[in-house]
């Protein structure tokens, strides 16, 4: 099956044809969601569908495997020439931005809980589930005081800038945070665990530190935070905890999916992975726009 | 007759592609742009602008960048010119204006 990366609007597989139509139908109608799509990922050039039909097969195609195809596409859209804002703003350090980071980050991590556990839900393969089981684990419930989750981290990185417990857990989620949530949980309700799996931790990408072999221009933050005076210690404790991880542990995910992934399922991966990048740049938006909400006090 | 224009000939006022059909009446000229968001962002940078500088009109604008990078561009009134630096967030709306 070939979605819309855009709707989710099903055609038959490898249908291009199809999906060029419905753009092409949704470029005259002036959709902004269908136009700004063609415009940052096809051309910002109108086409034929007989040509966009061609395009699209060009952008789908696969060399070297769906994983590669994946960090390709997402260094290009978050890391590369024109990287997301949320990068440029993170290549300084910000009061303002962390703590819009931590109030909306807050909201995603509660998301990625339940998406990996759907995970887990739809499948048997227990390489799958005890790296889920694992994941979880370290993003939420944590082991012990030597080990708080990633989620305390970031409560105490935004205690550290004057931010409430209570307040970060309280506040609900900005419009783009809250509807990035709503695609994802979608996704992980009625897609597959392996379209899951690859949305999902796809986005680890963003803070990966290998990806300059891909292209990546910019590094998820100015490592210099880290040696900074001015910075908090439970700043540079949630940094660091992405930073200093093991670069070969954060290809095992998409390794796993590339592993177990058959020829059926790759369009509901790419499918599933563009809705999620999708969803994710708006949600990086919005940790910019909490910041500003928030005030650089 | 004065006559809004921008370095963008080809399409959309504000970023040039070619996608779409949607135009807006701005300061009294029929705009083309590819969406209603490209409009609303372009509507609300000139509107900034003629508010800062006091202008009545704008004769031309000349916009250099993109959605990620935000726009730098350069503003004419008859013999006056502003250079500013402009971003917005995706739904259209204002995230940041500069005098630079």
């Amino acid at each position: 099956m070939t979605f819309c990366p855009v709707c989710g609007l099903k055609f038959d597989s490898g249908n291009h044809r199809l999906l060029a139509d419905h753009f092409v139908d949704q470029s005259r109608s002036s959709d902004f969601r269908h136009v700004s799509w063609l415009n940052r990922n096809i051309s910002k050039n109108r086409m034929k569908t007989d040509d966009l039909s061609v395009s699209l097969t060009n952008f789908y195609h696969i060399s070297g495997g769906i994983g590669k195809w994946i960090i390709n596409d997402f260094v290009r859209r978050f890391r590369g020439d024109n990287p997301h804002p949320f990068i440029l703003a993170m290549q300084q350090y910000d009061p303002e931005v962390i703590r819009g980071y931590v109030v909306e980050h807050h909201h995603f991590l509660k998301q990625w809980i339940r998406s990996c556990s759907y995970v887990m839900a739809k499948t048997e393969l227990e390489d799958v589930q005890s790296y889920e089981l694992e994941n979880i684990m370290t993003e939420l419930h944590g082991y012990g005081d030597s080990e708080p989750s990633h989620h305390e981290l970031l409560i105490r990185m935004g205690e550290s800038l004057g931010l409430d417990r209570n307040s970060i857990i309280s506040e609900k989620p900005l419009w783009q945070t809250a509807e990035a949530v709503k695609i994802w949980n979608d996704l992980a309700a009625s897609g597959s665990w392996i379209s899951t799996m690859a949305a999902m931790h796809s986005l680890e990408l963003i803070a990966n530190r290998d990806l300059s072999r891909y292209g990546a221009r910019y590094p998820y933050f100015n490592p210099s935070i880290l040696s900074d005076s001015r910075v908090p210690k439970e700043v540079k404790a949630f940094l660091r905890e992405g930073y200093e991880a093991d670069v070969s542990h954060s290809y095992v995910a998409l390794d796993l999916v590339e592993r177990h992934a058959g020829n059926g399922d790759v369009e509901e991966i790419q499918y599933a992975y563009l809705r999620s990048a999708g969803a994710f740049s708006d949600y990086l938006e919005a940790r910019l726009e909490r910041g500003v909400m928030l005030g650089n006090k | 007759m004065l006559c809004l224009e921008t370095n963008n000939r080809n399409g959309c006022a504000l970023c040039d592609a070619t996608w779409g059909e949607y135009y807006r009446e701005i300061d009294g000229d029929r705009m083309f742009f590819c969406c209603d968001i490209c409009a609303d962002i372009f509507e609300n940078m000139v509107s900034e602008v003629k508010k800062r500088k006091g202008w009545k009109n704008i004769d031309h604008v000349d916009l250099d960048g993109n959605f990620s990078t935000g726009r730098q561009c350069t503003a004419k009134s008859g013999k006056d010119t502003f250079n500013f630096y402009f971003r917005t967030y995706s739904d259209g709306r204002m995230m940041k204006f500069e005098e630079r």
